[in-house]
C-alpha cells in the first residue's frame, strides 16, 4: 500500500484483527473457541485451544485429530472430517435449534 | 492520459465513469489517483448497490464527494443518479461556476457502465450539459478469468470500456495474467489496456507466444446477484462475527461475491471487506467521524452481496451462532 495515503492495516489472519493487546488477543482466542464449537456441533466435531499452543486443534468422534494454524484452515479440515463444508446457512447447521 | 482538466469550449462537463466488477479495486485505485492529484477539481459521485455505503470512507482525499447508496446506478438507482447529475449541472452553472472540472462516477460493482452512458445520452437535460469523457473499467487479475467465464455482467463491463486497467497484477500468475490480457483485447479490441498495483501504474504482462485467449462459454441467465443486509448489532460481537463469516465464506465463497461492513471491536472500528474468499486485512477506522469522507458509516451492519441466499435465513443463522 502507498504509505502516504493508506490507513494502517491490521496484520495476520483477518479474523485476528480487532485485538491489539496481549490480553485482548487471549480473550479473543477463547471467545472464538466457543463460537467455533457452536458451529461445529451439528457436524459432530469439536475444536480445542489451550491458549498456549499456537493454532487450534480439531477433533472428530473417530479419534481423528488435526492441528490447524488459523480459521481458514480449520474450516478446510472440518470439511475433510465431516465430508461436507460447515455451512452456517445449511439445514444441518440450523436444525435442532 | 486524455483527462480533460481544462474546461471545454462547448461548456459541457466531462464525465468519467469508473467501473469494474465487485471488488476489482475501484476505490483503492481511485484513492491513489486522488493522492497523486489526478482528477483535481472533479466532483466524485460514489454509487453503491447496498444501502450502507463504505466506499466513501476510503476516499477521504476527495474534495467534493457525494454518495448514492441503496441501488445500483444502472438499474434501481438510475433515477437517483440522473437527479444528482442534474443537480450538479445546476451547481456547475450557478454558485459553483468554474469550480467543477468534471464529474467522476465510481459505479457499484454491479453496474453496467454502458447502461449508465445510454441513460445519460437519453436524458434531455444531461445530454446537453454533460459529455461522457471516458469509461475506465478495472479488471481484477486474480478473479478476472473466473468472472469473465461465469458472469454476463463482467463481460458487459469490459465491452463498455474505453480503457481497461488490470488491478492486483502482482498477485496473479504471469501466464494467467497474460491470457486474461489477451482475452480482454479480444473482447474489447478498441480499449486501451494497462495495469496498476494499488493504483500505481505497472507494466503489462509480457505476451506469451502461442497463447490462446480464454474460451468463453455462452452465458445463460443465472440467478441474479443481490445485496443482503445483516444487522449484527453495535456492541462487540466481532469474535462471533468473524468466526461465522469465515465459515460462511469457506462454504459459500463462490456465491458470496462481496462482504462489506463496519464493525466495532476492542481495537476500534474495523472496515471489513471481502472479494469471494479473499478477505482483506480489516482497516482500523479513526473514531472521529470528521476525519472520514462523506457520511459516517453505519456501525454494526454487514452487507453481503451474492446469490442463493435469503435474508431471513441469514438473520436466523446469525441469531443462532452469533449471539
Amino acid at each position: 500500500m502507498c504509505s502516504a495515503c493508506g490507513f494502517p492495516a491490521a496484520p495476520g489472519h483477518w479474523t485476528d484483527a480487532g485485538a491489539q493487546t496481549p490480553g485482548d488477543r487471549l480473550r479473543l482466542r477463547f471467545a472464538r473457541l466457543e463460537a467455533i464449537n457452536r458451529l461445529l456441533a451439528a457436524y459432530g466435531l469439536k475444536a480445542w485451544d489451550d491458549g498456549v499452543t499456537p493454532g487450534l486443534q480439531l477433533f472428530a468422534p473417530g479419534g481423528q485429530r488435526e492441528l490447524v494454524p488459523d480459521l481458514a484452515s480449520l474450516w478446510e479440515a472440518a470439511e475433510r472430517m465431516a465430508g461436507q463444508p460447515v455451512d452456517p446457512l445449511s439445514d444441518r447447521a440450523l436444525a435442532g435449534g | 492520459m486524455p483527462v480533460a482538466e481544462a474546461t471545454r469550449s462547448d461548456g459541457r462537463l466531462p464525465v468519467i465513469i469508473l467501473g469494474g466488477f465487485l471488488g476489482a479495486g475501484k476505490s483503492t485505485w481511485l484513492r491513489h489517483q486522488l493522492h497523486e492529484g489526478r482528477f483535481a477539481g472533479y466532483h466524485l459521485l460514489v454509487n453503491e448497490a447496498a444501502e450502507t455505503p463504505v466506499d466513501n470512507l476510503l476516499l477521504s482525499g476527495a474534495r467534493k464527494i457525494s454518495v448514492l447508496a441503496g441501488g445500483c446506478a444502472c438499474c434501481a438507482g438510475l433515477p437517483d443518479l440522473l437527479a444528482t447529475l442534474r443537480a450538479l449541472c445546476d451547481a456547475a452553472s450557478g454558485k459553483e461556476a468554474g469550480r467543477i472540472a468534471g464529474i467522476l462516477l465510481e459505479t457499484s460493482g454491479l453496474a453496467d457502465p454502458g447502461r449508465i452512458a445510454a441513460a445519460m445520452a437519453e436524458d434531455p437535460v444531461l445530454s446537453r450539459r454533460l459529455v461522457l469523457d471516458q469509461t475506465l473499467v478495472l479488471v481484477d487479475s486474480l478473479h478476472g478469468v473466473q468472472q469473465l467465464t461465469a458472469e454476463d455482467l463482467a463481460r458487459a463491463q469490459i465491452e463498455a470500456a474505453d480503457e481497461l486497467i488490470l488491478t492486483k497484477p502482482a498477485a496473479a500468475d504471469p501466464v494467467t495474467l497474460a491470457r486474461l490480457a489477451l482475452s480482454l483485447s479480444v473482447l474489447n479490441p478498441g480499449a486501451m489496456l494497462s495495469a496498476a498495483e494499488q493504483g500505481v501504474a505497472v507494466p503489462l504482462p509480457e505476451p506469451v507466444p502461442g497463447l490462446a485467449p480464454l474460451d468463453l462459454p455462452a452465458l445463460g441467465r443465472s440467478e441474479p446477484i443481490l445485496p443482503y443486509r445483516l444487522d449484527v448489532g453495535r456492541d462487540g460481537g466481532w469474535v462471533a462475527l468473524s468466526t461465522w463469516l469465515s465459515a460462511l465464506l469457506h462454504a459459500r465463497g463462490d456465491d458470496i461475491v462481496r462482504i462489506k461492513g463496519v464493525v466495532r471491536t476492542p481495537a476500534g472500528r474495523l472496515l471489513l471487506q471481502s472479494v469471494r474468499r479473499v478477505v482483506q486485512s480489516p482497516e482500523i477506522l479513526p473514531d472521529d467521524d470528521e476525519a472520514l469522507a462523506g457520511p459516517a458509516p453505519e456501525e454494526g451492519v454487514i452487507v453481503l452481496i451474492g446469490r442463493g441466499m435469503d435474508a431471513e435465513r441469514l438473520a436466523l443463522s446469525w441469531r443462532r451462532f452469533g449471539t
